[in-house]
């Protein structure tokens, strides 16, 4: 279990974080979501002890993380990088050796890697040769090199195309599958929604809501939807809510607790053409609890 | 320590492939290996002369070799045809063809004056010359030397500082930086860079020393290379070592401060403008090695660094002076990596705007 508790930073007079705690378990996804300047960085980077908190600790298994430790932490940092020059073997290599593998084990890891990331072939190519989409599966082979026991991801989506999206999901699906704790960020909420067991939702330096994304979803404010066709304008009247009307179809969006109060009054007006519970995107559920 | 040794590794292993630094090292040392051999180039070894003769001839000493000629025309020919270096009419006028060589010209003036004397009547006792134990005046082979060291230490000591600067916020801008320290310690990070790249300027010195010795051997020059010059190089490497480590950590806390390459020139420039002025005040040592300026200074760090290695070339240093300037050296040295390492640390995270050093320590 990765797990950071009541994290405290402030950098100079501006505060970063006050009170930021999360866990990710074993094999579960997590999505860490927050508008920009929230602290996302900043609680990534804390875990990977490149900061040092005024308050609080970051712990796997509930031993407090050391640098020891964090070598079997895979780090991708927000912009990421790599040394243009150096040779996509020789810099797996490097990192394998600088996180404790013995020449002999980092050998063995490089060629695992390089076939699982299907960069056969650019062992002896200089990284700034490579494309970029390369260049991001060389940047996951350093994360992954250690065979780390979870991984902290900034952004790792960011700037990828569609296909690279989806060969970086299958690899961090494969990892959780394998038992890897997951902690990534991103703003893309449609794909943290897709691959993600649960969410962090970080705002102005402290965590808003932390959980499973099926728990999320039952805690937000269930909205109700009706179509109904041929009704008179003014049905609605009686209900709170978006009501619009498209030719002689009205759509009201209503947030309330008598459902069936709605569906009687939609059915006196005319033909209920639909009535549901609208499920909260990612998205709707981040903008509620961030506002 | 092994991380320490693995980024040192690194460091040699990735800067010593590339073309710049293979470039500068075969240059420098063909530059050395070329002025080896710059004195038997210029020095035709042939210190005689031969001059055509008409009428009387002067005692000139063994370096003269007269031929006979019976007219002044015979010997201009013989003059213009390059056979003879000079021509003497009546002992009493000296010709050349369009010049006359310095050293012949003494030798006849000594020999005309001495004639005109001899015929005067007048003998003259030769002066004594002998010396009491004192200061001897430079010798003009060191003085040289310690001029060459000048430029070559000036030259490595930059190129190493520079090249930990760069390699600094290459790791800076590009984020690498977060992932090393996520596993290894500043300190070791910042010391096995600047290890890393002391060897290598440690590796073109030995590659130019060798250069210089070997090709002066090829040149058959070696016995006119300064005596103790086995102690003048240990000493050189010695304080190559000191003062690239504390320039290259002057520029590693400096070049910390910066996230682009483009903001490096800026901000190293307190750390440039004391490497020129250490530069041009070792000249100035290596001319006047025994003046108190060069005494001061060849005691004072960070100017330590290249005027005691230039003023132990171009002259004899008393020990005490040596083993003062070397302790403070290191104990500067010690100082600066410590401070460096502690900006480094703060600054090293920090990307954007160019840092100052105030922000870092409030």
């Amino acid at each position: 279990m990765l797990e950071a508790k009541d994290l405290h930073k402030a950098f100079g007079e501006k505060v970063a974080l006050s009170g930021v705690s999360l866990k990710v378990a074993p094999g579960e996804i997590m999505g860490f979501v927050g508008a920009n300047g929230a602290g996302k960085t900043t609680t990534m980077r804390i875990i990977m002890g490149l900061l040092t908190p005024d308050l609080g600790t970051s712990s796997w298994n509930g031993a407090p993380l050391n640098l020891q430790q964090r070598r079997r932490l895979g780090y991708m940092p927000e912009e990421r990088g790599l040394y243009p020059k150096m040779k996509v073997a020789e810099q797996i290599t490097y990192f394998a050796r600088l996180r404790g593998l013995s020449a002999s084990d980092a050998a063995a890891a490089v060629s695992r890697l390089v076939g699982q990331l299907s960069l056969e072939g650019k062992e002896n190519t200089a990284v700034e040769a490579l494309s970029l989409g390369n260049q991001q599966r060389v940047q996951l082979a350093v994360a992954l090199v250690a065979d780390p026991v979870a991984l902290v991801l900034d952004e790792p989506f960011s700037g990828l195309d569609p296909i690279a999206v989806d060969s970086l999901v299958e690899v961090l699906q494969a990892r959780a599958a394998e038992g890897v704790a997951v902690l990534f960020s991103s703003h893309q909420l449609e794909l943290v929604e897709r691959i993600c067991d649960s969410v962090s939702i970080i705002s102005a330096g402290q965590m808003v809501t932390s959980g499973p994304v099926t728990q999320l979803r039952a805690q937000a404010e269930r909205k109700l939807k009706v179509v109904v066709r041929g009704a008179e304008n003014g049905w609605a009247q009686g209900f709170d809510g978006d009501f619009t009307t498209d030719a002689d179809v009205q759509t009201l969006i209503t947030v309330t607790a008598d459902d069936q109060a709605v569906l009687r009054s939609a059915l006196q007006a005319g033909r209920v053409e639909q009535f549901g519970w609208l499920q909260p995107s990612l998205a709707e559920i981040f903008r509620e609890v961030v506002a | 320590m092994k991380e320490f040794f693995l980024v040192a590794a690194r460091e040699i292993k990735v800067r010593g492939r590339t073309k710049s630094f293979v470039i500068s090292l075969v240059a420098s040392a063909l530059l050395v290996a070329a002025l080896a051999f710059l004195p038997s180039f210029f020095d035709d070894g042939d210190s005689s002369f031969t001059v055509g003769v008409v009428g009387q001839e002067l005692a000139a000493g063994p370096d003269v070799t007269y031929k006979k000629f019976d007219t002044s025309a015979a010997a201009e020919e013989a003059l213009r045809a390059g056979e003879v270096d000079a021509m003497l009419l009546d002992g009493q006028t000296l010709v050349g063809d369009g010049s006359v060589d310095t050293d012949l010209e003494y030798l006849m003036r000594q020999a005309y004056q001495q004639a005109q004397l001899t015929s005067a009547g007048v003998t003259l006792d030769p002066l004594n010359v002998s010396t009491i134990a004192g200061k001897e005046a430079p010798d003009g082979a060191r003085v040289a030397l310690a001029n060459l060291l000048v430029i070559l230490l000036f030259m490595l000591i930059m190129f190493t500082a520079m090249y930990v600067a760069i390699g600094i916020v290459e790791e800076k801008s590009s984020r690498i930086v977060e992932i090393l320290l996520a596993s290894v310690k500043p300190w070791q990070l910042l010391g096995g860079k600047i290890v890393g790249l002391v060897v290598l300027g440690f590796v073109n010195l030995l590659v130019i020393a060798a250069a210089g010795l070997g090709a002066s051997a090829a040149a058959g020059e070696i016995g006119s290379l300064p005596s103790g010059i086995g102690g003048i190089v240990a000493n050189t490497f010695l304080w190559f070592l000191l003062g690239s480590a504390f320039f290259a950590a002057l520029a590693a806390a400096f070049g910390s401060l910066v996230s682009r390459q483009e903001d490096l020139n800026g901000v190293l420039s307190p750390m440039t403008m004391t490497l020129i002025i250490t530069y041009l005040l070792s000249f100035f040592v290596a001319t006047k090695p025994e003046s108190t300026v060069a005494q001061v200074f060849s005691m004072l760090p960070p100017f330590s660094a290249m005027a005691m290695p230039v003023r132990f070339a171009a002259t004899d240093v008393p020990l005490w002076q040596i083993l003062v300037s070397i302790v403070v050296m290191v104990v500067a040295t010690i100082g600066v990596m410590m401070l460096g390492a502690r900006i480094y640390q703060r600054a090293v995270l920090r990307t954007g705007a160019r840092l100052k050093l105030a922000q870092l320590f409030k």
